[in-house]
């Protein structure tokens, strides 16, 4: 199995679809990738070569956020916002939707399991 | 849907004109507004506005990292005191 950017395994699916396994990498900048380190995007991942390989690396390196910096530079961007106290901040320090949706009902997703309030209006009725 | 970037950012021009008149003075009030939807442009760094919520004008210092928001995303205008009453001591508003 391939390796690349440290602990990512892609295995025998086509290379565009392998690559896809790295965080920060889609189906168009993987083919965009293959394209510019001349691989055939449906050969196996597993019949890369080693200079193929290195090839995908230093492209990588060179022109894509991925894995562990593009990490960091998306929760650096969260800070900031908290930083600066601005809505979509605070909005972010309570897990709460940052961007307008609505919160009374739904919006699980950041606010988690549902939280039941005894003696809101329908929960006396369910016993 | 962001805004045509041929248009360029939307700054008021009233703030604007203030900003100009306390940058060529020494002093450094604070310039108040109720312009919410004013963006904050390189030039408002190191300025206080107080930018109106609704109800009360909200003291907002620029810093450098605040350049392209609004200043109405600095003046929060609703108050959440928090769910349930009793003994458990409610969130203070507007806290984290």
């Amino acid at each position: 199995m391939p390796r690349i950017q440290g602990v990512d395994l892609p295995n025998d699916k086509p290379t565009h679809i392998s690559l896809r396994y790295l965080r920060g990498i889609g189906p168009t900048t993987s083919l965009r990738l293959c394209e510019q380190a001349n691989i055939d995007p449906q050969r196996r991942a597993k019949e890369l070569t080693d200079d193929d390989l290195a090839k995908i690396a230093t492209l990588l390196d060179r022109e894509y956020l991925v894995e562990g910096t593009l990490r960091r530079t998306e929760f650096g961007n969260i800070e900031r916002l908290k930083q600066i106290n601005c809505y979509r901040g605070t909005r972010h320090k309570r897990n709460l939707p940052a961007r307008g949706q609505r919160s009374k009902t739904n919006a699980r997703t950041r606010k988690g399991p549902r939280k039941t309030v005894a003696g809101k209006k329908g929960v006396k009725d369910m016993k | 849907m962001s805004r045509s970037s041929k248009k360029g950012p939307y700054v008021d021009a009233k703030v604007q004109k203030k900003v100009e008149k306390t940058l060529s003075t020494a002093s450094r009030e604070p310039i108040k507004t109720w312009a919410r939807d004013c963006t904050i442009t390189p030039e408002f760094v190191g300025l206080t506005f107080l930018v109106h919520n609704g109800k009360a004008h909200i003291k907002v210092y620029v810093t450098e990292d605040m350049v392209g928001h609004k200043l109405g995303e600095f003046s929060p205008t609703r108050t959440f005191r928090g769910h349930g009453g009793g003994k458990k001591p409610a969130p203070a508003a507007g806290g984290k």
